[in-house]
């Protein structure tokens, strides 16, 4: 068992390095130079020099990998091209709204799919079901930028419930989380669908239904529990989905997280702070990863029985 | 006994009306005069939605992006203004009075009692360090590049003498673009910077600048107690923050938002034709023919049709360029040929290029989500460039690829679409088109008169060097020149006193929230 947890911590550790490490060297190979964008065109050359300089982008490539790797052990994620200001501090900050936004989404997303999931499984190709389908291809089919703006312009700017941008309370949570676990649910509705329908074609089911159990006591206690554990399966599928979701609702909504973060930093060729926000989203992709898999096993007897 | 009663009421009524005299405010103003020393408390948070991100940290002139030097006005105050955004008339600012003691050196009289956010007071050691430094004379400057390096002389504590080793003609506009620092701040930069402006920077994030009223200014303080700028890339939704009431003013309002807005209650939209020349930019050496042959140049300026440009997808103030000098900047003529779509005259130039066919294919560049509808301004222009046989081929990019490939070796791009925003006086236009620059073409007729612009001092005269620096350039058509920007904010109808000029200047000092 902790032979296996210190394979596993070595996994994740290596994934961390290797994605922050492509970071790095995509970054100062193919994203062009920061200190011409400091600067008008036709600066003189005197000033970029002194800007590279500053920026320390004029040191050798494997140089500034060596000085970035030391000074990671040390916890310093250096400081950003825009104002040399601490990346730790503003990665550190952002992360838990982020981690608030996709986690309320996720139980948003869970909840609507075991709901819709379930009324469309109790009578496959009813009409039920079909409209149920019918709001996972809209759903599917609905860019998350274009849900978020119609969204603020009409709860927001016109009934005015909620704020439109910034995350200022409990109200300002309700648009984000709504934009993304509508764009996160659509698979998730599908497979709960397709888990409750071979549910109940279990032995299980069909003896509990022979008992005279009513449906709602059927579904809600004998059919829940199996149904579920895809989901969490799924979930963690899609936490790269959910993340790039979060990039796009956090530009939307103004939201402080770290998508917002990467994509500013992104446009602005601010290389620590794009590191920064990678590995800090790195480190938050391997570790929920591992605690969906110690989830399942949490839940499913079978695989904890399987495993020992 | 009536007599006494009388008495005795009498005196009662008089003892009530000495008790509620008595009662009275003791700070009742006498009616219609208001204390006329009082100052008003600043009071409100204003947030300012900005467009442009924060590139640079507070080392003393080390950079010129727009964002930079538009925080700056808050924070920082002048030599001299120009309020009225006219280049031609300065106002004292931190220099009360000046005089031209020869063509090479003027002399100023500093301001008394002027404080540094810290508390030190303002000398002319600080002016000397500020000037020389920011005019190149004493180390580099990224504001350089519109000066002659600056040589200053401390003549006492309140008086400096600036000389320059030629004429300098736009040394007072100039100087309206150099913030003063403190010499301390220049010897050894902080994390902060300390100014003597309005405004004083109190909290410093990536994407966003708190900022609260300097109460010790040396005018009355600002209006508002707290200003607040913050990055928002998306225009979209820095629209819904000013809708919403999450922010009071937001910059660069799209062309597609404007109609929306101008309806809109509650909102007020203050625009202005920036002084910016929208081009589209040459790279010397990229395309052969346009380095060598004056037909193709023209051809391609008779290939474009700039005023549906600015009419149906630029909008607001944007115009039409009628010169290389954008509107507004000082001497700056309309030219001739005004250039438009003519195929038959970009028939003809493609004819005496000895190019019938339309010449090489070129790589167009155009940036997303950088100039307003840059894509679609680019894309009209690539269908009649096509009309007339020419043969461009759009990459669409962000910025910084953008800019990477102009600067690169191994750069694709001949021509880009971008912009070169300048301050109003034709020194700062022209410069760009200069041997300092990557759009020069070794045209030295060119330098010359940009040279001579610079250096002379008599108005009428250099008039005149810019009305031949303006044909020159038109006839020689280095460039495709199509419009000069618009510029537009909005605010809320609550927030009175942005002052927005078209260098895009955005001051809050005279803004209050009046509700």
């Amino acid at each position: 068992m902790i032979v296996r947890l210190a394979f596993r911590l070595a996994q994740m550790l290596f994934v961390i390095l290797a994605v922050v490490t492509i970071a790095f060297f995509v970054l100062r190979i193919a994203a062009g130079d920061p200190a011409r964008l400091v600067n008008p065109p036709g600066t003189p050359e005197e000033i970029i020099t002194q800007t590279r300089r500053r920026l320390g982008t004029d040191q050798p490539l494997l140089g500034q990998y060596v000085t970035f790797l030391g000074n990671l052990i040390r916890g310093d994620l250096g400081t950003t091209f825009r104002g040399s200001l601490p990346v730790r501090d503003a990665v550190l900050a952002a992360l838990p709204n982020t981690l608030a936004l996709a986690g309320l989404a996720v139980l948003a997303a869970a909840g609507i799919a075991l709901v819709l999931g379930a009324l469309a499984a109790w009578r496959p190709n009813g009409s039920l079901d079909r409209t149920v389908l019918g709001y996972s291809a809209l759903a599917q089919a609905t860019p998350a930028f274009w849900l978020g703006l119609v969204l603020v312009m009409f709860f927001s700017l016109e009934l005015r419930w909620f704020p439109a941008i910034d995350m200022t309370g409990p109200r300002s949570f309700v648009l984000p989380v709504v934009t993304l676990a509508v764009t996160l649910s659509p698979i998730l509705v599908r497979t709960v669908r397709q888990s409750f329908i071979e549910t109940q074609g279990e032995d299980f089911f069909r003896a509990a239904r022979a008992r005279g159990l009513g449906e709602v006591r059927l579904f809600t206690v004998h059919a829940l529990k199996m149904a579920s554990l895809p989901v969490i399966t799924l979930i963690g599928l899609q936490l790269g989905f959910l993340l790039a979701g979060a990039v796009v609702v956090e530009a939307i909504f103004n939201w402080p997280g770290i998508g917002k973060l990467i994509l500013d930093a992104l446009g602005s060729r601010d290389f620590p702070m794009i590191q920064g926000g990678v590995l800090v989203a790195a480190i938050a992709f391997v570790v929920l990863n591992f605690v969906v898999d110690l989830l399942y096993r949490l839940l499913d007897p079978r695989v904890r029985v399987g495993a020992s | 006994m009536r007599s006494r009663r009388v008495r005795g009421a009498v005196g009662w009524l008089a003892a009530i009306a000495l008790v509620l005299a008595a009662c009275g405010d003791d700070d009742e103003e006498p009616q219609g005069e208001a204390d006329p020393d009082a100052e008003a408390e600043p009071s409100g948070s204003v947030r300012f939605l900005i467009a442009e991100n924060f590139w640079a940290d507070w080392s003393p002139y080390a950079s010129t992006a727009q964002s930079q030097r538009r925080l700056e006005r808050q924070i920082y105050d002048f030599l001299v203004d120009f309020p009225s955004g006219d280049p031609a008339q300065p106002e004292p600012m931190l220099a009360t009075d000046w005089r031209q003691v020869d063509d090479l050196t003027w002399e100023f009289d500093l301001r008394e009692g002027v404080q540094f956010h810290d508390g030190s007071p303002l000398t002319a050691e600080d002016v000397e360090a500020s000037i020389e430094l920011g005019s190149g004379f004493s180390g580099e400057s990224a504001y350089s590049l519109t000066w002659i390096p600056a040589d200053v002389e401390v003549v006492d504590e309140l008086t400096v003498r600036i000389s320059t080793e030629q004429p300098f003609a736009p040394m007072l506009v100039e100087l309206g673009q150099i913030p003063i620092l403190s010499a301390d701040f220049i010897a050894e930069p902080q994390d902060m910077p300390n100014g003597t402006g309005p405004f004083r920077l109190v909290d410093d994030q990536v994407e966003v600048k708190a900022m609260e009223a300097n109460t010790d200014y040396w005018r009355d303080p600002p209006r508002i107690q707290e200003l607040v700028w913050e990055f928002i890339g998306d225009p979209s939704t820095r629209m819904s923050a000013l809708l919403d009431g999450s922010a009071q003013a937001i910059d660069r309002v799209p062309p597609e938002q404007l109609p929306a807005l101008e309806d809109q209650e509650g909102v007020e939209l203050v625009s202005a034709t920036g002084i910016e020349s929208v081009n589209l930019w040459v790279r010397p050496g990229r395309l052969p023919l346009w380095d060598e042959n004056i037909n193709f140049r023209r051809a391609v300026n008779w290939s474009i049709d700039r005023q549906p440009l600015v009419d149906s997808l630029v909008l607001g103030n944007s115009l039409a360029a009628t010169s290389y000098l954008p509107t507004n900047t000082l001497f700056s003529a309309p030219q001739e040929p005004g250039y438009t779509f003519d195929p038959e005259m970009a028939a003809q130039e493609l004819e005496a290029a000895g190019e019938p066919d339309g010449g090489p294919e070129f790589e167009l560049w155009v940036a997303e989500g950088f100039l307003p509808r840059g894509p679609e301004v680019v894309q009209a222009i690539v269908a009649q460039m096509e009309e007339v046989g020419l043969r461009p081929q759009v990459v669409t990019s962000d910025v910084a690829g953008m800019i990477d490939d102009i600067f690169s070796d191994t750069g694709t791009g001949a021509m880009y679409h971008l912009s070169w925003s300048s301050n109003g006086d034709p020194n700062a236009a022209a410069q760009v088109y200069s041997e300092q620059f990557a759009w020069y073409f070794g045209d030295e007729d060119l330098q010359a008169l940009i040279d001579q612009g610079m250096t002379t001092l008599d108005p009428e005269a250099r008039e005149q060097v810019y009305a031949d620096l303006q044909q020159h350039i038109w006839e020689q058509a280095w460039h495709v020149p199509l419009y000069n920007s618009d510029f537009t904010i909005a605010h809320t109808s609550d927030l009175a006193g942005v002052v927005v000029q078209p260098d895009f200047r955005t001051d809050f000092y005279t803004a209050e929230l009046t509700e």
